[in-house]
Order: C-alpha cells, then structure tokens, then sequence
C-alpha cells in the first residue's frame, strides 16, 4: 500500500472497529471493555502519532504551511487523548453512564476529524507527498510508538 | 485547497445553526394550534387554504429551518467548505422565513393579499440568502463526493421549489387561479419532497449511517449514480404530468423503487452496523425506514384511487420519513454543537453529549411524535380524533423544544464562567 491516503484512512476504519468492538463489550460489563479499551487507545495513539510524527512533519516541511490544518488536527488530537483518558477513569470507577455518554461523545468528535482529514488534508498531502509516499508509509509502518 | 473547514475557530458561530434548530419545533407547536382551530373536513383537502397554510408551517417552518441550519455546521466537515458571511446571512434568511411564513399563513386564512405578497417577498430573499451562500461555498469544493453532489442537486430543487411556490403565492394573492395551478403545484410538492428533502438526506445518509453508528458503507452504484436516476426519474414524471398524465405512474413507480430502496438500505446498514448502541436517533431512523416504505407504495397505488389517498402519502413521507429523519439530526447535531463549541473555548469539565438531554424525555418524545402520526393517519378515517392527536403532536413538539434547549441553556451557563484552559494562544 503505497498511498498515504489509503493507508491512513484505513487506519481509521481498524479505530472504528476497536471502538465498536469496545463499545459492545461494555455493554454488558465496563470491566470487561478494559482490555478492548487498552486495544482501541494503543491503535487510535499509534494513528495519531504516525500523523503528527511522520506524516505532518514531512508535509510541514514541504509545504511549509507550520500553522495551518496540521496544527489544527493536532489539537484535535489532544481533546480526543482528553476524552480517552476520561473514558479509563470511567472503567475505573465503573460509571456506565459516564463512560457512554463519553464514548458517543468522542465518536461525533473523531468521525468528523476522521472526516476533514481524509477527504482534505490525505488528498493534499498525497498530491504534495506522492513521490516520497512509499517511503513515508514505510516510516509510519515501521514507527514505534511512544509513551 | 480551502482549509477553513478543519479549523475549530473558523467553524461556523454556534449562533448560525441554533437559531434555525430552536425555532423548527416552535413552528411544529404553531402547526398543531392550527389543526385543532381548523375546520377538519377542509383538512382532508390538500388545496384548501388551511392544509395549504398547515404544510408549510411543518415544510418551510421546521424541515426547512433543520436542514438549512444543519448545512451551516455540515458544509465545513462533510465538504470542506465553510459558507461566507455565515452569521449575517442565517440572520437575515432566518428572519426573512420567520415573518413570511408567519405572513403567509396570516394572509393565506384571513385572506389578505397584501400579506401574502410580503410574504412572497420575504421567502424570496429569505431562501436566496441562504441558498446564493449555500451555492458559492459548493462552488468552491474541491473534492466533490456523492454528498456534496446530492446537496448541490437537493439546492437546486430548492431553488426550483421556491419560485414556483412564489408563483402560486402570488396567483393567490391576486385571486387569479390558473389552470396550471394543480399542476405546478403537484411538481411543487414532489420536488420538494423527493427533490430538496429527499436527495439531500441520501447524500447526507451516505456519510452519516457508517461515521456514527459504524455500519457497512454505501455501494459505489448507490453513491455514483442514484441521485442521477432519481432526477431522471422526477423529471419524466414532471414532463409525462404536464402532457401524459394518465402514464405518469410509470415515473412514479421509478422514483418510489429508488425511495424504497433507500428505505431498505437504511434499515439493512443498520441492522449491520457494528455498534450494538441504541439511542433515539437510531429509532428514529428506522421509523422513518418504515414510514417511507409505506409512503412510496402509498404514493404510487394513491393514482388508481383517483387520488384520494393524497393526505395519507404526505403524512407517511413528509411526516413519517422527513420529519424523522430531521428530528433524529437535531438530537444529534445540539448537544454536540454545545460540547464541541464549549470545549473549544477551553471548557473541559463539561457534560457529555449523552448527559445533556434526558434520555426519558427523548423517549416519551419519541412515542408521543410516532401516536400522533398514526393517529393522523387513523384521524384521516375518523375525523373526530383529529383534535386529540393534535394534542399529542403539540406536547410532542413542546418536548422536542425543552429537550433541545436543555443543552443550549447548558451552553449559555457555562460560558459565564471562567474556562479550565485559556485557548485564546489558539485563536
């Protein structure tokens, strides 16, 4: 797969499974979504720092545009860590109702992210990147994630 | 590329859409009032005055108003394109629509010609400000998606929809009916309804169904090439209407396969979707799965019933599917607004969405809205229950107001206090 476009949009949909897959398992019981949790933020982490550690910096860098939609995503980014967080301390706690109000909350919020990403800032950087695009999905593939 | 839809301060003023979304269920309260002061047996007659002025309370009031204020929030994140004045022009339409239809409804059962030119005026301006904006944000979208398609089509039909109903306004207000009157006013409903509501709800659907409840996506045939054969489809039967109408059904029968494919779409992507999560809205859209179903067979075997069936078809579909459809987006669409505009002021300790309207009240909201469409329907038979079921639509939209205020309250509150996070660095 050598499309940043179709690599990081379909980053998106394995999210979106990770996080149905969450959502259901605590329906019966949010102690049993911890681990189902755990794999949704480890993967949705991942996504978010392949982005802001490979994918940004390399369009920054090209198109030298520091301030704009990428800074914007980034901080996007940070509410939606916000909100992960929040839906931990709600396992923790084993407030159902938190945790779901929470969860519908970053859905909306995630899906319309998802949204302006993949049908703007993927095309853009695939136009501005395409010829650096296999190595960069290379780099996000074999990224490690930090803490 | 135009990039103003990804940035948290240039999406549009909360303001835009809110104003829109809190008056729709004030007018579905006006609707109600109307019907139970009605004479109910000149509402079984869908060219009466007041079925006429009851319509497009519900049309232009609350149906129009949604989608309108939805477009403001939808066109920076479905399309990527932010509409230009945005504040000043939802102002002035909203204002505009408020009084002409207020006017026309006025004018149209005291019959004063004078209000209904004014009104005329009114929605002139009124719908052009906001489509004129609507058209040049499309104009400038780059990547142009089947929703973005569908939304330019659905303003087209509104733009369509507007100048043949100023028309018939104003053949009314002159009282010179003319021949044509049915006619254009037959295309007038249908394309409103298939037309402006119907595509731009598809096109929305496309996005809507698999983003918020994780379903399957639509197929590439549904995407590409179903709003082209449903404006085929409208078209033919416009044309076979005007000079062939005895063969028009065949048109109809076209367009309502399209619907009811659509309708079974809906409720199979839900059926598969992989959140196993249930709320209002999702009731929502499998009412209006229903309802549609029903509509469309309604619509089309209404031809061998000399038409007579006509009320009943625009219950099931405008009341049944449009309404749903839209009632569905407000529960959605409010609360997140609120978060989303609060958390970006740098408010972190704040309700979720979920916590912002009580989920009973959405409930009995929802059951009171359905009781009262099938007991229009049943109302259509049995006249005498007319007022009760108006009854019941009324408290259905009185809570619909209380439950979408709830977070808008929740909103002003809390922008009195002092954020968690200065985010000004941001802005």
């Amino acid at each position: 797969m050598n499309s940043i476009k179709e690599y990081l949009t379909n980053g998106h949909r394995e999210c979106d499974e990770l996080f149905a897959t969450m959502e259901n398992s605590a329906m019966n019981n949010l102690c049993d979504a911890k681990e189902a949790y755990k794999k949704f933020v480890s993967e949705t982490e991942k996504h978010f720092q392949q982005e802001e550690r490979v994918m940004f910096v390399e369009f920054e860098a090209k198109t030298g545009m520091v301030q704009g939609p990428t800074a914007m995503m980034r901080q996007e980014h940070t509410q939606m860590r916000n909100l992960m967080q929040q839906m931990g301390e709600a396992i923790d706690n084993d407030n159902k109702d938190k945790f779901f109000g929470l969860t519908e909350t970053l859905m909306i919020l995630l899906q319309q992210h998802n949204m302006k990403e993949e049908q703007m800032l993927y095309t853009m950087a695939q136009q501005h990147l395409s010829a650096d695009a296999p190595r960069i999905v290379e780099m996000m593939d074999s990224m490690i994630v930090s803490e | 590329m135009n990039f103003n839809g990804l940035s948290l301060d240039q999406a549009p003023p909360i303001q835009a859409p809110l104003r829109f979304f809190l008056t729709a269920p004030l007018f579905g309260i006006f609707a109600g009032i109307l019907i139970l002061l009605s004479d109910k047996s000149l509402l079984m007659n869908r060219y009466s005055v007041e079925s006429i002025a009851i319509t497009h309370t519900i049309t232009i009031g609350f149906f129009s108003f949604v989608m309108l204020g939805a477009l403001t929030q939808m066109l920076p994140v479905l399309a990527g394109v932010k509409m230009r004045y945005v504040e000043i022009t939802s102002k002035f339409s909203h204002i505009s629509l408020v009084i002409g239809l207020v006017l026309m409804v006025v004018g149209l059962l005291k019959s004063m010609p004078s209000l209904l030119h004014v009104a005329s005026a009114m929605f002139f301006f009124g719908f052009l400000a906001m489509g004129v904006m609507i058209a040049l944000a499309i104009k400038d979208v780059k990547n142009f998606t089947a929703t973005v398609k569908n939304m330019a089509l659905s303003l087209a039909f509104m733009f369509i929809i507007l100048f043949m109903g100023i028309y018939m306004l104003e053949e009314y207000s002159f009282l010179n009916i003319s021949e044509s009157h049915i006619i254009i006013a037959n295309i007038h409903s249908v394309w409103a309804i298939f037309g402006f509501a119907g595509l731009l709800i598809i096109g929305v659907s496309f996005q809507i169904l698999p983003m918020f409840y994780v379903a399957p996506r639509f197929k590439k045939f549904c995407k590409k090439r179903v709003a082209g054969l449903i404006v085929f489809g409208l078209f033919l039967w416009a044309i076979l209407n005007f000079f062939q109408t005895p063969y028009d059904v065949v048109a109809k029968i076209w367009i309502a396969l399209f619907f009811w494919a659509f309708a079974t779409t809906v409720w199979k992507k839900l059926d598969e979707r992989k959140r196993a999560v249930s709320d209002i809205t999702i009731w929502y859209w499998r009412g209006a799965s229903v309802f549609l179903t029903i509509g469309s067979f309604f619509w089309v075997f209404d031809d061998y019933f000399e038409h007579r069936y006509t009320v009943l078809v625009a219950l099931f579909i405008g009341g049944g599917f449009i309404f749903s459809i839209v009632m569905g987006m407000l529960y959605k669409i409010i609360p997140f607004l609120v978060w989303f505009h609060l958390n970006a002021k740098g408010y972190m300790s704040i309700p979720t969405i979920n916590e912002m309207i009580n989920k009973k009240l959405s409930k009995l909201q929802f059951a009171l809205f359905i009781l009262s469409l099938v007991g229009f329907v049943v109302s259509f038979f049995l006249p005498v229950l007319v007022d009760f079921f108006a009854v019941t639509f009324v408290l259905s939209m009185v809570i619909l107001e209380f439950n979408i205020v709830a977070p808008v309250r929740l909103y002003l509150k809390t922008i009195k206090t002092k954020p968690d996070f200065d985010m000004s660095a941001f802005s």
